[in-house]
């Protein structure tokens, strides 16, 4: 059996970093063939390489056996290989016909689209692999599930055989996983060969035939899935034993908080995001918000902490009513956020880190003295939190830039948590990190529920929400689907609520047989 | 009040035949730089450089109808000049990466001077250049047409580019929505990076829109310089390029909007004209009027559709 896909010896060199290391990736005809690795690893710089998005130093690239040169996108395309990107591209103002058949489009007279062939050729091509799609629909109008159908069918309308996947359940709810897999099945059977980039341990051992870990720029492993299992796995990505579990202890709740009674709040498009949302967070207790990305989260986070107006309802913090307060004074009531989006809204970049630290109360003693700063204050107060919350940095004037991912997020964590909050808020606190530093992001987030702090978590990983709440509230479009004691929840039961399932009740929830049977239906 | 006052006001000033043939006339220059900007910023390209390449277009129609003693080789010349500035906007913006803005500041400013500099030095004159020997561009009468009344004398005896606007502004139109390079271009617009891998290549076809830019540019500068009067003045543009995007703008990005906005500019500029002549208010004011009308319009129209959004708002609310 000849390799679909032979990446021999392939390097990759940016400035300062070698982000693939003499990488060989072996990939047979129809298999599905995980690619896993932590975030820089050099996933996405192998197959943008494969993509021809980008250029290796070294190596060879081969294709059912014959050596290529692929110089740029087109030409991989003409090989027969595809790629879904993570963040999709489309146009969304443009119909899913023109989206798919865009840069190649049927043509009349030479000189017009075929606006006939374009929106026929694209039912034929979704009837031969039973990927249903309506052609005239808007992009715009459509759900991320379907948005990433489509893209799966903008590889295959140019006669793809290799698909790639760049983590593509990242934005998906578990039901619209399980669409995935079945389409992905179905590709397999239909004769396409599957590479599928993900660092989701699970879904590697459900899916894939074969596993290839990286690490580092440099291939760590290469195994067939039913050789492996997930514990495995992680020691290969991670390089050493991972504590995949959080450990705690339980809650021990005292009084309420924030109290959000009613709230509804619009998101930039002035569309309704929160739609009457009401809950409360005591002293003590970590309350994990759950939910499918984009419905309403963000909004939510935003309107507590001052950056979004409420258009209804009320936001108590320890009895206060924040709703006509600006920023800075709920933070001086208690309040501290780990935003959700770190490069914008976390640190200014191009700031030192000594300068991040003090963004929150540089205007007050002991960092301000009148209207002028303490540098020697500063410089303490710098050293103290990098000690403190381990930041690796060669010093505290480097500019935040300079950090990687886990290293400014530590950085926010020391700022947000130094002030002591009475409700400390993280949004999506460990997105793109690495095992390692979700590990000691985790423990900061008990630390400070320990500490006597109301934690609100807003996270789209399921397993987060899990293994770190005491009480887990699900957004669906805007309102609470459900409510359940963390240690109560399965992921079965907080999947039907995320997906909108109104059927599912706490006890549902809570009982993965009942939730499995619902699945079914 | 007395209304048959009014209406006489109305008809006398804004509602006759001269001055409904004086908008189409006076909106045609209009059109087209309406035209150069909706092309680039449909490709996502910020391009400020039309005054410039206006300007260009103005004075290289008159060199080149002087020379060869023919309109049409004026028109050539100006279009090759269009093609040539277009050609250097997007060879510095989009290949070496000068900042746009900046860019088409350049050019603007180097359009000014470079026209006043090679009037002197060719024509040896400061300030316009006429002669007798500019040849202009002919009134076409158009046959059948020009003898019914009333659409006749409103739709017939412009000058070639009037006609060819009205012509640009449908080809625009079916460009941009019938052709797979007119999707290609919107696509880039929109979203660069789907185009891109695609295997469209964006920067060719943003490349193509500037080129396309300084031609539609251009031909608007011909019609200043040898639509009416065979003369080049010095900035003769006197803001049209801005107009252009203003216009574009108001018109929603829209080939048949910027059209149709641009007839708006046209009437309030005829009026001016008809004023001017009454000698009722100072001549700097009356000048003032069309470019106080885009800015009206603009404002007025963003004011709509803020109000449209909050609207919007409302009644979700509402259903919620």
């Amino acid at each position: 059996m000849t390799a679909a896909v032979e990446m021999l010896g392939i390097r990759k060199v940016f400035p300062g970093v070698v982000a693939n290391d003499n990488v060989d990736l072996s990939v047979e005809e129809g298999e599905i063939h995980a690619l896993i690795g932590e975030n820089g690893a050099g996933k996405s710089t192998l197959m943008n390489v494969l993509f021809g998005l980008h250029h290796p130093e070294a190596g060879a690239i081969k294709i059912r056996g014959n050596e290529v040169h692929i110089r740029k996108n087109a030409d991989a395309i003409a090989l027969g290989i595809g790629m879904v990107h993570q963040k999709f591209k489309l146009v969304p103002s443009f119909t899913v016909a023109e989206n798919i058949t865009l840069g190649s489009e049927p043509r009349h007279r030479g000189v017009f689209t075929d606006r006939k062939a374009v929106h026929d050729s694209v039912m034929e091509i979704s009837q031969r692999f039973g990927l249903q799609i309506s052609p005239d629909a808007r992009i715009q109008d459509l759900p991320v599930g379907v948005q990433q159908r489509v893209e799966i069918l903008k590889a295959l309308y140019r006669q793809a055989d290799i698909l790639i996947l760049d983590e593509p359940t990242a934005v998906l709810t578990p039901k619209e996983t399980r669409d995935l897999f079945g389409v992905i099945r179905s590709l397999v059977a239909n004769g396409k060969t599957v590479i599928f980039i993900t660092h989701k341990l699970r879904e590697v051992m459900e899916i894939s035939d074969r596993v290839t870990a990286m690490r580092d720029g440099k291939v760590v492993g290469v195994t067939k899935t039913s050789e492996t299992n997930p514990t495995q796995l992680a020691r290969m990505m991670v390089g050493r034993d991972v504590l995949l579990r959080v450990t705690k202890t339980p809650a021990q709740p005292k009084d309420v908080v924030l109290q959000v009674r009613d709230l509804q709040v619009f998101d930039d498009r002035n569309l309704k995001a929160v739609r009457g949302v009401s809950f409360d967070v005591r002293a003590g207790e970590i309350v994990g918000v759950a939910g499918v990305e984009g419905n309403g989260q963000r909004e939510l986070v935003e309107a507590i902490v001052g950056l979004r107006p409420a258009w209804g309802g009320e936001i108590k913090v320890k009895a206060k009513n924040l709703t006509t307060l600006n920023v800075r004074q709920r933070r001086e009531v208690g309040v501290s956020c780990v935003p959700e989006d770190r490069y914008v809204r976390g640190v200014a970049l191009p700031a030192s880190i000594e300068d991040n630290l003090i963004v929150s109360n540089y205007f007050k003693p002991p960092i301000a003295q009148g209207p002028l700063l303490k540098p020697d204050v500063i410089a303490r107060h710098a050293q103290e939190m990098i000690e403190t919350f381990d930041v690796r940095t060669p010093s505290k004037d480097v500019p935040a830039y300079a950090l990687s991912g886990g290293n400014l997020q530590k950085v926010v964590l020391a700022r947000e948590l130094s002030a002591q909050p009475d409700l400390f808020i993280a949004a999506q606190p460990t997105r793109g990190l690495d095992i390692g530093s979700i590990e000691f992001v985790h423990r900061q987030i008990v630390n400070a529920r320990d500490r006597g702090a109301a934690v609100l978590l807003v996270s789209a990983e399921l397993e987060e929400i899990m293994s770190l709440s005491d009480r887990i509230v699900v957004l669906y479009e805007g309102k609470i689907m459900g409510t359940i004691e963390g240690a109560r929840a399965t992921e079965e039961g907080l999947g039907l609520w995320m997906a909108g399932i109104t059927e599912a009740t706490p006890e549902v929830a809570g009982s993965p047989e009942v939730a499995r049977q619902l699945v079914a239906h | 009040m007395d209304f048959s006052g009014l209406l006489d006001i109305l008809q006398r000033y804004v509602f006759n035949i001269a001055n409904l043939q004086g908008m189409l006339r006076l909106a045609t220059p209009v059109v087209l730089a309406g035209l150069c900007a909706l092309i680039t910023s449909r490709a996502g390209i910020l391009n400020i450089a039309g005054e410039g390449m206006i300007l260009f277009g103005a004075w290289f129609g008159v060199a080149g109808s002087y020379f060869f003693r023919s309109a049409w080789m004026g028109l050539l010349a100006a279009m090759l000049s269009g093609l040539v500035v277009g050609g250097l906007f997007a060879l510095f913006s989009l290949k070496f990466r000068a900042h746009i803005i900046i860019m088409g500041i350049a050019i603007n400013i180097f359009a000014n001077s470079a026209t006043i500099f090679l009037t002197r030095e060719v024509f040896g004159v400061a300030g316009a250049f006429s002669d007798p020997n500019i040849a202009g561009l002919p009134p076409i009468e158009i046959p059948i047409l020009k003898d019914i009344p009333v659409l006749g004398p409103l739709l017939s005896g412009y000058t070639f580019i009037v006609y060819l606007a009205w012509i640009l502004v449908a080809l625009t139109y079916i460009f941009l929505y019938r052709t797979p390079w007119g999707l290609h271009l919107r696509a880039v617009g929109e979203n660069p990076q789907a185009a891109e891998t695609l295997g469209i290549n964006v920067q060719r076809v943003r490349f193509g829109a500037v080129m396309a830019s300084g031609v539609f540019a251009s031909l608007a500068g011909v019609y200043l310089s040898l639509g009416h009067l065979q003369m080049f003045t010095e900035q003769m543009a006197a803001g049209r390029g801005f107009i252009g995007m203003a216009v574009n703008t108001f018109g929603g990005g829209e080939p048949v909007g910027v059209f149709f906005s641009s007839l708006l500019f046209g009437i309030v500029e005829t009026i001016g004209w008809r004023l001017q002549g009454e000698r009722i208010m100072p001549v700097y004011f009356i000048s003032m009027l069309p470019y106080l009308a885009t800015l009206l319009a603009l404002t007025v129209f963003t004011l709509r559709k803020q109000q449209a959004k909050k609207a919007a708002l409302e009644r979700a609310a509402h259903e919620a």
